[in-house]
């Protein structure tokens, strides 16, 4: 008892012919858009890889990357064995090819099923990533004269001033370290001696931020230092002031924004795949439909297209006997060999 | 009465005349959906920097006008295919024989006025962005303190976005900061003596001091950005003349915009003319084929010769028949055959 039966006369199968023809490459544009895709997220890795140590996972990108050029690959393959579905000489060069092209096809579409999930699973790396990356990027933020180290202030000053945040995960991660070089200290003043000596490392910490802190929405001039220090400035309190700085951490920030871009990446693969399951799906039809011609001459008979041939529990014994037929086969060979022996020996 | 510019079309060059305005027509929609585009573009970044733009700027048509001209000559683009593609086949031919003539008089008329008038405005508003900006920015940056002033309270903001992004810094440069008041007067404490004494110095009472807002910094400097006492050398000690000061961006906001909206009135002035060269091909091109088969009563595949015009005849035949037309239900003269719509036979003539 097959499974899924449908009856195809001949108008049935060519329109099914022409239908996964035209599904074939809308599936190959589908497939570039998953490569593209792939393209972008890749782009915008690198572009921040410096805040994430260049440690950066960059698997799930590779992989769209890939399994978009594979689906364009398939589909287009589809695509002509489709077109030539319908001419019986045509057919027959196919026909010894289509069942392992189907296994493929199978293993195509799981592939692809689990690079959507890893679009979703991708963001907990994402988050120590992120963490340990802006933790360093802070810390070399006064290096400016540093070789190999100078174009952190501005990657940082940028990065917040684009993503609208402030620090790792708040502007009072600012005040822990050191963001002023020491070559733009005066070491003369009494205040700068004062700061150093009362830390135990011997750096200069201030309770201020950098200017790519500041919130424009603020109604007032941007307050930068002494943060704390209600006295300093007239009508302040940093306990209520809340537009003065961007209240968000960086790591927050840039967390979310990864996140949407991979949920969209992720939402579209998976919409990709049903498509491809369908295709699949199609294709057996065909397969089938054509194979189950009674007359392969007539091309005007009626013939059945099923999925499996048999029940699905009956194709699973079916499939588990041929797998211990191919082991008991070995077997059967390991034991005349014993067998051939012993008598030798004995 | 002798058509004007008449030309010979036998069948196959009629063929390849269909052929190549097909093409044509087709180029026409392509170049029109990008100057569609480019147009729109236009229109948004102009929407987007209308707070620096003085309200009795001009500037703001040219995106509009733009627009309809091209979205006119994508929808010429569209007829012109359609029918070249109908010319060639003689069931589709007939529904177009009617629609085609006004079409073209629309076309002509309305499509070609407004493309001359968006490149006439292309050409003559930039000029007029000098002026406009100056009077935006010099009022953005007098209402930058502003904040509680219902109507103006979005100018720090704008403004300082506006810094951010284009990298720029007061309209000249950064000393144009130091000539108004851009810290609001609620957040100045009226007991501190450096305060009370800059108000008094001032002769308008206004509160200036040498510094910019935070907008202006760069962030290529290596020096964490100074933003105050700009005009005094011994406030910050350690700086060294001799390297490029980065500390604040250099350039002023009018040049920056200023070469940023010029530029883009320029890419849409060059697509508006290349949008009119095709329309213009396309127009005549259908102008031709029509006058041709109309020759042949219709009939496409006849392999007749008919003969393409550009107009029956001459203006001042064609005025003197307007006016025969018109008089002639109330006074017909002797000898005059009763008014005709231009032949519409063609003259075996070159």
């Amino acid at each position: 008892m097959a499974l899924l039966k449908v009856k195809f006369d001949q108008k049935k199968r060519v329109k099914l012919a022409q239908g996964l023809w035209l599904m074939n490459w809308f599936s190959v544009l589908a497939g570039i858009i998953i490569f593209g895709l792939g393209l972008f997220l890749k782009i915008e890795l690198r572009k921040r890889s410096d805040v994430m140590n260049n440690s950066e996972s960059h698997f799930v990108p590779n992989s769209l990357i890939g399994v978009g050029v594979l689906s364009c690959v398939f589909n287009s393959l589809a695509g002509k064995i489709c077109y030539d579905a319908l001419d019986p000489a045509k057919y027959a060069k196919w026909k010894p090819w289509l069942k392992p092209y189907l296994a493929v096809c199978v293993l195509f579409n799981v592939t692809l099923f689990l690079v959507a999930l890893c679009c979703f699973l991708l963001r907990g790396s994402l988050e120590s990533t992120l963490a340990h990356g802006l933790k360093n990027g802070m810390k070399f933020y006064r290096d400016t004269d540093t070789p190999g180290r100078c174009f952190m202030k501005k990657t940082i000053d940028m990065l917040q001033i684009e993503f609208k945040c402030c620090g790792n995960n708040g502007f009072r991660d600012w005040f822990e370290i050191q963001w002023i070089s020491n070559r733009y200290l005066d070491f003369s003043s009494k205040e700068v001696k004062d700061r150093i000596k009362s830390n135990v490392d011997g750096r200069y910490l201030v309770d201020g931020v950098p200017f790519s802190c500041c919130n424009p929405n603020s109604p007032r001039p941007c307050i930068q230092y002494q943060l704390t220090n209600n006295s300093a400035h007239y009508s302040y309190d940093h306990q209520t002031e809340e537009l003065n700085l961007w209240l968000r951490g960086c790591r927050a920030a840039l967390l979310s924004y990864y996140s949407n871009l991979m949920n969209t990446i992720g939402a579209a693969t998976l919409l990709v795949w049903l498509f491809e399951a369908t295709i699949t799906v199609g294709l057996r039809y065909l397969h089938t439909a054509l194979e189950g011609m009674a007359n392969p001459e007539d091309p005007e008979c009626e013939s059945e297209g099923w999925l499996l041939e048999k029940s699905l529990p009956e194709t699973w014994k079916a499939f588990l006997e041929s797998v211990k037929k191919l082991g008991q086969g070995n077997q059967v060979e390991a034991e005349g060999e014993d067998a051939g022996q012993a008598p030798a020996a004995g | 009465m002798a058509p004007v510019l008449p030309l010979v079309l036998p069948l196959q060059p009629r063929i390849r005349l269909a052929q190549g305005l097909w093409l044509l027509s087709w180029l026409l929609v392509l170049v029109g959906g990008l100057t569609l585009l480019c147009s729109g573009h236009l229109l948004v970044q102009v929407w987007h920097l209308g707070t620096f733009l003085a309200p009795s700027c001009p500037f703001s048509a040219l995106p509009q006008v733009a627009l309809a001209a091209s979205a006119v000559a994508l929808g010429t683009g569209l007829v012109g295919s359609g029918a070249s593609r109908a010319s060639l086949d003689a069931e589709q031919y007939p529904p177009w024989r009617g629609v085609l003539g006004p079409l073209l008089v629309a076309g002509t008329a309305g499509g070609g006025g407004l493309l001359v008038l968006a490149l006439g405005l292309a050409l003559a508003l930039p000029g007029t962005l000098d002026t406009g900006l100056e009077e935006g920015l010099g009022s953005a940056l007098a209402h930058y303190k502003d904040t509680e002033v219902p109507g103006r309270c979005q100018a720090k903001r704008l403004l300082d976005e506006l810094q951010l992004r284009h990298h720029c810094c007061g309209r000249h440069g950064y000393k144009d900061w130091f000539g108004i008041q851009w810290v609001s007067n609620r957040y100045l404490d009226p007991n501190d003596h450096d305060v009370v004494d800059r108000i008094q110095s001032n002769v308008e009472g206004l509160y200036l001091i040498d510094g910019v807002p935070f907008s202006c910094c760069n962030p290529h400097s290596p020096r964490p950005c100074l933003q105050s006492q700009l005009s005094d050398p011994h406030a910050h000690p350690l700086f060294d003349p001799r390297q490029p000061n980065l500390n604040l961006w250099s350039q002023g906001c009018h040049e920056v915009l200023l070469g940023h909206l010029q530029g883009l009135a320029s890419t849409l002035g060059n697509m508006l003319a290349v949008t009119f060269l095709l329309q213009t091909l396309v127009l005549l091109g259908l102008r031709y084929l029509q006058t041709a088969l109309e020759g042949l009563g219709g009939v496409i595949d006849g392999g007749g010769e008919a003969q393409g015009y550009l107009f029956p005849a001459g203006l001042k035949d064609m005025l003197k028949t307007a006016w025969l037309q018109g008089v002639g239900p109330h006074r017909p003269a002797p000898g005059e055959s009763p008014p005709e719509e231009p032949p519409k036979e063609g003259l075996p003539e070159a």
